[in-house]
């Protein structure tokens, strides 16, 4: 009973201190923290890295919800010779080489097209739109009970050519696109 | 009882048996701190396996923020009990999720400690870095695990262990009473051997030989020892007969010579007592015929001088001498018989005074006659006063008579250091002898001068002489012609 007791005081503890994490740091940061980490999980076909020093950029379509916060969190990073920089983006043309591409939503309400355009080139697309998994897009942030979620196509991005880390979607929530 | 008073065979089975025991808490002990480190080793890096996989597991659940599933991770570790606690901290150092569902404790760290694993306050813990591909560190793992898989299999190490030891120590013990026979029987059996000698006197046993060893050589010197004393006790048992056989033969001849001696002595004795018995019963029974002659002879010159002419008479007076001075020969005889037949009742007896006394009456007897005595005092002796007052007598006299024609007599007596005892010497400056008669001086009617010049008997010096020998001493005399003598005894 005391153990209970005890254990309970603690998870209590735990997720008190989770929450003032998640919440103070706000969703934006988390999911910029998250787009960071999904270079560490995700695997690009060879031919899509120029060479082993080039930078690993991180785009974002559309508005631009993280303010600095993603500069902040990519600065003086690196994966393994490769440097993270971001790059911002207005329209679908400027994108000439990207390897993470942050969709925002205003962007994403007609992702259709831009999916379209992004399919089978060799860049991970991710965005919180609803259905933008299950529309084409590879990972969706999940915004459920203040805690941010995945889902993962992980056809879409097979058919990219990208090897995503089985750790990184057993974290996630896996979905299939509809309408084949 | 003390160590050194146990059988040699429990010294030697406790000495094995000690070694033994020594070696083998010696290796145990070794091999103990081996597995000890070894374990230590081992489940250290047990656990650093094991850390690296869950630290390699959870890396998406710590990027991610997927709390679940970093329970579910951690909670793979229900399959090792002895992990009591297992924590995941994010990147900041908070606790992200943890083992047991809710850690119990106050044990656990806060934040992350250093990372890497090592023994604290009887744990193994360890902290394990979390990182994807080794570029970028998501957080930090924490594990726990009790000692209790060390300590597990040392404890069944050490049951092993004593048992073993148990048996090799039995092993050891039934070995080392085998095996020190070889030394201990040789032992046993010289001290077995060496008993029997010493408690039966019995040299003509032999300890048995077991070895060529030292033992055995010990064993051949003690056989040979054995038989040396063997033969030298049988050589002095042969001597010991021999001697006593000898001893016996001696003793039976002189008992022998002893009876023959004893009867010698008292046939001598007899035939003595018989000559003295027949001398003074002679001298006794020549008296009266004597004194009838004197007697008839002095009738003869009273009653008949007119009828008898001058040489009649002058014949009548010869006679009467020579009787008188046959008179005196047997007085002397019988005084010497006397002396012979005489018991000695010793005393003290100062010499000195019964000289002067001597002397004395001599002087009386003749005051004509000037002679210096020099008479040494408090001259003593033990023996019979008569008759040393006979010896005495004579002697001085002696010296009296034949100083008579010295123009200036001198008698001396005293007492010298001779032979390495006391001798009395009387000494005078008369007539002297010839040294090669000195051996008839003492003899009976020896006279080694006429009666012409000296008169006498010949009896005196005799008298002396057995009266001294009488009382065990000695007399000889020392002289020269007209230079005097000197009579020395000792009594």
């Amino acid at each position: 009973m005391a153990l209970l007791r005890v254990t309970t005081a603690l998870l209590l503890v735990c997720a008190a201190r989770l929450g003032a994490q998640t919440g103070k740091a706000s969703e934006a940061q988390v999911k910029a923290v998250f787009l960071f980490n999904f270079a560490q999980f995700v695997d690009w076909p060879a031919d899509a890295v120029p060479d082993s020093q080039a930078p690993l950029v991180i785009g974002i379509l559309g508005g631009d919800p993280f303010g600095d916060l993603l500069d902040a969190t990519v600065r003086g990073e690196h994966r393994g010779a490769r440097p993270f920089v971001v790059h911002r983006y207005q329209r679908l043309e400027d994108i000439t080489r990207c390897d993470i591409l942050f969709i925002s939503r205003s962007v994403a309400d007609q992702p259709d097209e831009v999916l379209t355009r992004l399919k089978n080139r060799p860049i991970l697309t991710v965005s919180d739109a609803d259905q933008f998994a299950e529309r084409g897009g590879m990972i969706r942030f999940v915004t459920d009970r203040s805690r941010i979620r995945l889902q993962i196509n992980q056809e879409a991005a097979e058919a990219a050519h990208l090897t995503i880390s089985s750790k990184l979607l057993r974290v996630a929530e896996v979905v299939t696109p509809t309408g084949r | 009882m003390s160590l050194r008073d146990w059988p040699i065979k429990q010294k030697l089975t406790a000495m094995l048996v000690l070694i033994s025991g020594l070696v083998l808490l010696l290796t145990s002990a070794a091999f103990a701190g081996y597995q000890y480190w070894s374990l230590r080793q081992a489940t250290r890096d047990a656990l650093a396996v094991r850390g690296r996989i869950i630290a390699a597991n959870s890396t998406a659940s710590l990027a991610f923020a997927n709390v679940a599933d970093a329970r579910e991770i951690l909670s793979a570790l229900r399959a090792d009990r002895h992990v009591v606690a297992a924590v995941l901290y994010d990147k900041g150092g908070h606790v992200f999720a943890g083992y047991p569902t809710g850690v119990a404790g106050a044990d656990l760290p806060a934040v992350p400690g250093p990372d890497g694993y090592r023994f604290e306050r009887g744990l193994l813990i360890g902290f394990q870095p979390v990182e994807e591909s080794g570029s970028q560190r998501l957080g930090t793992l924490y594990l726990a695990s009790d000692l209790g898989a060390i300590y597990d299999t040392f404890r069944l190490s050490g049951v092993i262990g004593l048992a073993v030891m148990a048996v090799a120590l039995l092993a050891a013990y039934l070995l080392s009473m085998v095996l020190q026979g070889a030394i201990s029987e040789p032992i046993l059996a010289l001290a077995e051997t060496a008993k029997a000698v010493s408690t039966r006197q019995d040299y003509s046993v032999r300890a048995s030989k077991v070895g060529a060893d030292e033992l055995g050589a010990l064993t051949d010197a003690f056989n040979q020892m054995l038989g040396r004393i063997e033969d030298q006790k049988n050589e002095l048992q042969r001597y010991a007969a021999e001697l006593e056989q000898r001893v016996e033969e001696r003793t039976h001849e002189l008992q022998e010579r002893n009876e023959s001696l004893r009867r010698n002595a008292a046939e001598l004795l007899a035939a003595n007592t018989e000559l003295d018995a027949f001398a003074y019963s002679v001298s006794h029974d020549l008296r009266a015929p004597l004194r009838s002659i004197d007697g008839f002879s002095q009738i003869l010159l009273e009653d008949y001088a007119g009828k008898l002419d001058e040489a009649g008479q002058e014949s009548l007076h010869r006679v009467r001498a020579a009787s008188q001075r046959m008179g005196t020969l047997i007085d002397d005889l019988l005084k010497l018989a006397r002396v012979t037949r005489a018991e000695i009742r010793t005393e003290d007896v100062d010499l000195s005074v019964m000289a002067r006394d001597i002397v004395a009456d001599l002087e009386r007897a003749t005051p004509e006659r000037q002679v210096e005595f020099a008479i040494a005092p408090g001259l003593s002796a033990r023996g019979d006063a008569r008759l040393l007052r006979v010896a005495l007598d004579n002697l001085l006299r002696n010296s009296w008579k034949y100083t008579a024609k010295q123009p200036q007599p001198r008698v001396q007596f005293a007492s010298v250091e001779a032979n390495g005892g006391r001798a009395f010497m009387v000494r005078d400056n008369g007539a002297g002898f010839d040294m090669k008669y000195a051996d008839k001086l003492f003899g009976v009617f020896q006279r080694l001068h006429s009666a012409a010049d000296f008169e006498g008997t010949g009896i005196g010096l005799a008298t002396v002489r057995r009266i001294i020998t009488r009382h065990g001493g000695r007399i000889w005399a020392e002289g020269a012609v007209d230079q005097g003598a000197t009579f020395y005894f000792t009594l």
